[in-house]
């Protein structure tokens, strides 16, 4: 290049060119069936988009799972007994007439 | 399926839906790609993902290659976009390298044979890493790729011009940053 200034500097970074041109960097680990790697991402990029929900599968799986033992854990699943909530409304009702001086 | 001879026709192929004949695109021009993006990248992931960037862009603009230039040629366009795309998406996070470390022993008039070519390579990726994306795009193609202005100013679709302007501002602050003599 015809704007190159060749003082000491200039040689200085000229030899640093012609030194790092020489370093070729390594790619074998790179170049290693890299072919297939890029087939495979070109692919994942056609797939349709239920290919996707099948992905999901076993994360909505999970869900259900995890919401079923939640609701089985934490939610009573048979009413309280008929009789205890009778007698439980009856001790009520007598504890109010008798505050109440009924 | 006998796999096509000339680049044009895999292209052909591989447009009309034959996924062997890009593979076979891929598997010829690699070394090229990752030879060129290696320039850029700073480890061989990030070369991976250069390269596998390169070569989807490959695939999907392949219709818009119109077999007027060589195969190559319009790949090495496309190589260097990315990697020109790379370069500015990481400039933020390499601004606030510091260089003083490794340039000390190098600045050293001292040292007999001077630094090998590998830590060559490892100091001027540190100081390009501190030049603009443009600059540094440019001097690489110029300097490491021993590329003409005319070649660079085809690949980045840039003027002559400005080329040497971005080849001529690089070389200004790579001598100030090797040297030593910057301030920031």
């Amino acid at each position: 290049m015809n704007d190159k200034r060749h003082d000491r500097r200039d040689v200085e970074l000229d030899r640093f060119f012609a030194l790092a041109r020489k370093a070729s960097p390594d790619i074998s680990g790179v170049e290693r069936n890299f072919e297939t790697r890029v087939m495979a991402r070109i692919r994942e990029g056609r797939e349709p988009w239920y290919a996707w929900a099948w992905r999901l599968a076993p994360i909505f799986l999970a869900l259900t799972i995890l919401l079923t033992g939640w609701s089985i854990f934490f939610s009573p699943l048979h009413p309280a007994d008929p009789v205890t909530t009778l007698v439980s409304g009856t001790q009520e009702v007598a504890l109010l007439d008798n505050l109440t001086g009924e | 399926m006998a796999v096509p001879n000339e680049d044009a026709d895999l292209v052909r192929s591989a447009i009309a839906g034959d996924d062997e004949a890009f593979t076979e695109l891929v598997r010829r021009h690699k070394g090229t790609v990752l030879r060129s993006a290696a320039r850029f990248a700073r480890n061989p992931a990030e070369l991976e993902d250069l390269g596998q960037e390169t070569f989807l862009r490959v695939y999907r603009d392949l219709r818009s290659f119109r077999g007027d230039a060589p195969f190559g040629h319009w790949l090495s366009r496309i190589t260097v976009h990315v990697c020109y795309d790379a370069l500015r998406k990481r400039r933020r996070e390499e601004k606030d390298v510091s260089l003083e470390v490794l340039a000390a022993p190098v600045a050293d008039p001292s040292t007999e044979n001077g630094p090998s070519a590998q830590l060559a390579r490892i100091i001027l990726d540190r100081a390009m890493s501190r030049l603009k994306p443009e600059d540094r795009l440019v001097i690489t193609l110029f300097e490491l790729e021993d590329r003409s202005v005319r070649e660079v100013a085809e690949l980045t679709g840039w003027s002559e011009t400005r080329v040497k302007v971005r080849a001529f501002r690089a070389r200004q602050a790579l001598k100030r940053y090797i040297g030593g003599d910057d301030e920031r």
